[in-house]
């Protein structure tokens, strides 16, 4: 009992703090990023490489006013930067960081839960992450508020569509729910260099599920819900200190979330990079570590290409942004699934 | 267990958001003054209220969704139980069917226009 | 044990929140939360799968739906309008009868429950088989279901759409947003 309650607090903690300890060397790579893709250097004054100012920041984050507007509905007002936060945080609930290990006598799975319906519920729950901002825009009153709120809500709930296709799609070809099975059907080699992944089986899906994160998580050329040359900075605009850190944490734990789930649908999840088998054979210690190294360096190469893209492209009309969604991506995602279904049972037969 | 292992869960990222929001209410500066308590209207005094009539088109937009959201969650099930299932070819028909309807369902949407935002 | 009670103890405190709130959005919080503690019990349940549809349809679109309109239109200036009528407690008196009249069948019958076993996570396979084999009709003709809400959804939308632009235009009021 006390064991099983130990084990719990230990992956909880584990599986908190990894991405919440990520977080400031995310927001540094991606205005150093920034910096170095607009020819300029970016914070580089605190510490070495500026690496701690982003500690910095959430120093000030907590000493600064707490801006509470008389017009704001408070009860809501405080709420919804917690339920983003808390809403952001619960896919990571059944993300596994490495393979299942035998460890002390028994097989221990390294995700907070173990559940073989793993990728469903880490989908349904980030389908969640729309009441944070819809709460955030009506409790601010502030048309910039709600403005940003409704787009934000009405762009999130059409990507989650053509989303969908391309998990179903996903889950149709592995034919499981279960990331650790995902990630053992995605683990062999073709012509011995290979990797077996997903994104090879499925690239349209790929794609779709790709540009879903991006709209998902409000990140550039998504996002509607603050642009800022038009709404000032949508539905956090009445927010300041920590409520307004607690937006801005929530919305990239989400973009680490919704990579993570791409990673384990297309890209192998936590399988072990190329070149590191012989490394891996070494130890089932040596091999879970290597695992997790493997997930780490995948959700970076990820954050670089959302840091890439945001300076690379363009934020998108909002006529633009719906007609994507629905007259482009979603008869896309359809029609993958209608020829990868009929695919695979035509040749079966 | 796992339920267990879920709500430690839940309760640990409720206590963190908790005490960050916590920490700033009792660290941060106490300093206040009237304007600073207005609604920002991006430095205007303000003009009307802020709940007023919005586009139809985002509530649209929204049921939509629900109904697709329905259509491929109906397929989620599917996709898990074909792998196991004896008779492909009549699970296929079904398959075929459903998505025959749904498609019939989106061009309607397409065509009446109703999800079209330039005007 | 005392996990359950909590959850069920939440859902109905919810549940009555729906029906008891003065304000609209109160309300309409309310039901996501009923909604939420019913998947909880799912998961708590063993049935992870449930919950995750629980959580996808009835929290993530069918909530989402209602704050929309909350939002969308601004129903905070009505209240829960609270005048007494015949009809009113006739029916309330008919639910309440026809719940308990269930409630009495259920225990009286020892009428078999689902048991929580055979929803487990390991055999949910089971009621897949089921759901696309003997009920594999009502599941095709939910699409035909759906399929008419759709165009529903559309014929009203954009019926209520002309109303409100010859409306706009007669008065010339406020600009569109």
């Amino acid at each position: 009992m006390l064991e099983a309650a130990i084990e719990i607090l230990l992956k909880t903690v584990v599986i908190l703090a990894l991405p919440l300890g990520a977080l400031p060397l995310i927001i540094h790579v991606e205005r150093r990023g920034a910096a170095f893709m607009q020819k300029r250097l970016g914070p580089n004054r605190v510490g070495p490489f500026g690496l701690l100012q982003p500690l910095a920041d959430v120093a000030k984050f907590m000493f600064k006013e707490e801006v509470h507007p008389t017009h704001v509905r408070p009860f809501f007002y405080t709420a919804a930067p917690m339920v983003a936060l808390i809403v952001a945080l619960l896919p990571l609930a059944c993300i596994p960081v490495a393979g299942p290990i035998e460890a002390f006598g028994r097989t221990i799975y390294p995700e907070v839960f173990r559940s073989d319906m793993g990728i469903f519920f880490a989908f349904a729950v980030s389908a969640l992450g729309s009441y944070g901002i819809l709460l955030a825009g009506w409790a601010s009153n502030n048309k910039y508020s709600m403005l940003g709120a409704l787009r934000a809500c009405a762009q999130m709930v059409s990507y989650e569509l053509s989303l969908s296709t391309s998990v179903v799609a996903m889950i149709f070809l592995f034919g499981t729910n279960d990331i650790h099975v995902m990630v053992q059907a995605q683990s062999g080699y073709w012509l011995g260099f290979i990797p077996q992944w997903g994104v090879f089986y499925q690239p349209i899906a790929a794609m779709l599920f790709l540009v879903g994160i991006f709209a998902e998580s409000n990140r550039l050329p998504f996002d509607l819900a603050e642009g800022e040359s038009e709404i000032v900075a949508g539905y956090h605009l009445e927010y300041s200190s920590m409520k307004f850190a607690l937006f801005f944490m929530a919305e990239y734990i989400h973009m680490i979330a919704l990579s993570a789930l791409f990673i384990i649908l297309f890209f192998g999840g936590y399988g072990i990079l190329p070149g590191m088998e012989g490394l891996a054979s070494k130890s089932p210690y040596l091999l879970m570590l290597l695992q997790v190294v493997s997930l780490i360096i995948k959700i970076a190469c990820m954050i670089w290409f959302f840091v890439w893209v945001r300076w690379t492209l363009p934020r998108f009309r909002y006529d633009q942004l719906m007609n994507l969604g629905w007259e482009r991506l979603l008869p896309l995602g359809i029609a993958n699934l209608i020829v990868t279904v009929l695919f695979v049972y035509f040749r079966n037969q | 267990m796992e339920f267990a292992s879920f709500v430690v869960f839940f309760v640990i990222a409720c206590t963190l958001s908790a005490v960050l929001l916590g920490i700033s209410s009792l660290l941060g500066q106490k300093r206040k003054s009237v304007r600073e308590m207005d609604i920002y209207e991006s430095g205007v005094n303000p003009v009307g209220s802020a709940t007023r009539q919005y586009d139809i088109k985002f509530f649209v937009t929204a049921i939509l969704f629900l109904l697709f959201d329905v259509e491929i969650v109906f397929l989620l099930p599917w996709a898990l139980a074909y792998k196991d299932t004896t008779n492909q070819a009549f699970m296929i028909a079904g398959f075929v069917f459903f998505m025959v309807i749904l498609l019939v369902g989106y061009i309607f949407v397409i065509n009446s226009k109703a999800l079209k935002w330039e005007e | 044990m005392a996990v359950d009670i909590m959850l069920t103890i939440l859902t109905v405190v919810f549940a009555l929140m729906v029906v008891f709130s003065k304000k609209t959005v109160v309300a309409a919080f309310s039901l996501l939360m009923t909604l939420l503690m019913i998947a909880m019990i799912y998961f708590q349940l063993g049935t992870v799968f449930i919950s995750a549809v629980q959580v996808l349809i009835n929290a993530g679109a069918i909530a989402i739906l209602f704050v929309f309109v909350m939002m969308l239109i601004n129903l905070e200036q009505f209240t829960n309008n609270r005048e007494k009528s015949k009809w009113k407690l006739i029916v309330s008196t008919v639910t309440i009868l026809v719940l308990l009249g269930v409630f009495a069948l259920v225990i009286n019958n020892n009428i078999e429950t689902l048991s929580v076993m055979n929803l487990a996570d390991n055999s949910m396979k089971t009621l897949f088989a089921k759901l696309f084999d003997v009920y594999y009709l009502p599941f095709e003709m939910a699409t035909v279901l759906l399929l008419a809400a759709i165009v529903a959804c559309i014929v009203i939308t954009s019926h209520e759409k002309h109303e409100v632009a010859e409306e706009l235009a007669a008065a010339k009021s406020e600009d569109k947003v």
